[in-house]
């Protein structure tokens, strides 16, 4: 019988552990979660896509607007994965590229701008909660996952440039650098 | 007598729904519009000089619904919204609200489309279905008719003056407030939809793996990995290699646990917080990996240009992860190290 009744506890406590932790994330992370991601739809919304287009036509023409800034303002303004559309004003080879630093932006800057992919979000959110558990202010971390990826996005968005050129030779197909206007 | 064409209405910024094929008929040739307390809306005019309805006032005076071809509105997500869609009569909201309200569920992209502006009212280039039945015959007598509905249009406005700058200033802070409050609703939807579930489904695991004393061994196991900065380089390096990347990407899921895990570390003491920066890096590596084809069809690319992009996302991945994490350890320094 005391057995049973161990084993029962013991039961019961893997879930009430889970549930505490349950509700210490929906208590501190929910509530600022939910306010930022208002306002930032918000903003989406009144600012509109039409004008987010503009930006990247301009954006296409040298590797630094490419994969640094366009992936940048998409992401913050269209989130994962609608910042991704964004490279349809690419030539053809510079599309992986693209892909390659937008997709990396959208898990970067999701730190401070946690609207841009919350269904990933707990990457960043599971390390962060870890330190704020300490007593620490978690922002500079997000500060300089941010600052760190912008950089880092570039690296990875330029050296797609090669690995594409490389693989491009490897199959034996030839992708337009030229931007071909879309009817 | 009068002539109508078919007019394509598409979601403005914001918006949902659409986009709708509007087709006047001899039986169904009027526009209503709901709006401002009976203030003609800026759409108005183009769609009755496009489409050639008849404009009908829906705050002076009402009209039979089998009359109706299209339904403009400025709902806010309360009611309005939901009626006419419900009544399976083409609506038009020039606020940008979604699905909401209680007649929600009646709030079909086949029927309705929000948001809309000038911008995104145009002639329909007849290959799509009207979504109201019969077509009807062109003929270009119709323009003068539409000049003349779009001038009397204009006389009204006139006529009712300086009451304009008010309705003017209410239509725009209610635009604001609808916003707003379709921001929310979208926001609660993704805390209901993907953040909670994802918390829970987490939750459960570490329950298992603290209550079970799992927790500690478990720990112990990853502890060379995620608990330096060598082991959390491997890590990165390794989940980045070329086809691997594909198979630990989808929904982050393995990132997010680890990630999870390893906070519950640093939390409990047994990593250091000087660490955290590096293991953001380290654990996203390989992000995205699964979602190449998906992601390069969202850009238009090519059937050539996502067989050679999948390949080659996959080795800048495996050849920048190390870089990567190498500027993660460089930018720590100063990070966390009182502790």
């Amino acid at each position: 019988m005391d057995f049973l009744v161990k084993f029962a506890s013991a039961f019961m406590s893997v879930f009430q552990a889970g549930g505490a932790n349950f509700v210490s994330w929906v208590t501190g992370i929910i509530p600022t979660i939910l306010m930022l991601l208002v306002m930032m739809n918000a903003i989406i919304a009144l600012i509109g896509d039409e004008r987010i287009e503009v930006i990247a036509k301009f954006c296409t023409s040298n590797p630094i607007t490419r994969y640094a800034v366009l992936p940048w303002v998409s992401a913050f303004m269209l989130g994962n994965p609608m910042a991704l559309s964004m490279g349809k004003f690419m030539p053809e080879f510079y599309k992986p590229s693209y892909y390659a630093s937008a997709s990396y932006h959208c898990h970067t800057n999701s730190g401070i701008f946690p609207h841009i992919n919350p269904s990933e979000i707990m990457i960043y959110l599971g390390i962060a909660q870890g330190v704020t558990a300490l007593g620490l202010d978690s922002t500079p971390l997000a500060l300089r996952y941010m600052l760190v990826g912008f950089i880092a996005n570039f690296i990875s968005g330029w050296a797609t440039d090669f690995t594409t050129a490389f693989v491009q030779k490897q199959q034996g197909i030839k992708l337009s650098k030229e931007l071909i206007a879309k009817a | 007598m009068a002539e109508y064409r078919a007019i394509r209405v598409e979601k403005g910024s914001g918006g949902f729904g659409g986009p709708l094929t509007i087709q006047g008929t001899e039986q169904k040739n009027k526009v209503m519009y709901i709006t401002g307390g009976g203030v003609a809306p800026e759409i108005l005019n183009k769609i009755v000089e496009l489409s050639g309805l008849e404009p009908v006032n829906g705050f002076k005076t009402s009209c039979p619904e089998d009359q109706l071809a299209l339904v403009i509105i400025d709902c806010g997500g309360t009611l309005r919204c939901g009626l006419y869609p419900k009544k399976r009569i083409p609506t038009i909201n020039i606020n940008p609200v979604g699905k909401a309200g209680p007649l929600a569920q009646f709030i079909k992209e086949d029927i309705y489309v929000s948001g809309v502006t000038d911008a995104n009212i145009s002639l329909a280039d007849g290959s799509e279905a009207p979504a109201a039945a019969a077509p009807a015959e062109e003929a270009p007598a119709e323009e003068k008719k539409g000049i003349d509905t779009s001038k009397k249009l204009s006389e009204q406005m006139a006529e009712s003056g300086k009451g304009n700058v008010l309705a003017k200033i209410g239509l725009g802070a209610g635009k604001v407030v609808a916003t707003f409050n379709q921001a929310a609703r979208d926001a609660v939807q993704t805390c209901i939809g993907t953040l909670l579930p994802f918390m829970a489904f987490v939750s459960m695991l570490i329950g298992i793996i603290n209550g079970t004393g799992f927790g500690t061994f478990f720990s112990t196991l990853l502890q060379p990995l995620l608990g330096n900065v060598f082991g959390l380089m491997i890590l990165g390096i390794v989940c980045a290699i070329p086809g691997l990347s594909a198979i630990l990407g989808p929904g982050a899921v393995i990132s997010q646990i680890l990630g999870s895990i390893m906070g519950a570390e640093i939390a409990a003491g047994r990593i250091s917080p000087h660490l955290a920066l590096v293991g953001l890096f380290a654990l996203n590596c390989h992000a995205a990996c699964d979602f190449i084809p998906v992601g390069l069809g969202l850009a238009e690319a090519e059937t050539e240009t996502v067989e050679v992009g999948v390949v080659s996302v996959m080795y800048s991945r495996f050849i920048t992860s190390w870089i990567r994490i190498l500027l993660a350890i460089v930018f720590s320094i100063g990070l966390y190290t009182a502790v």
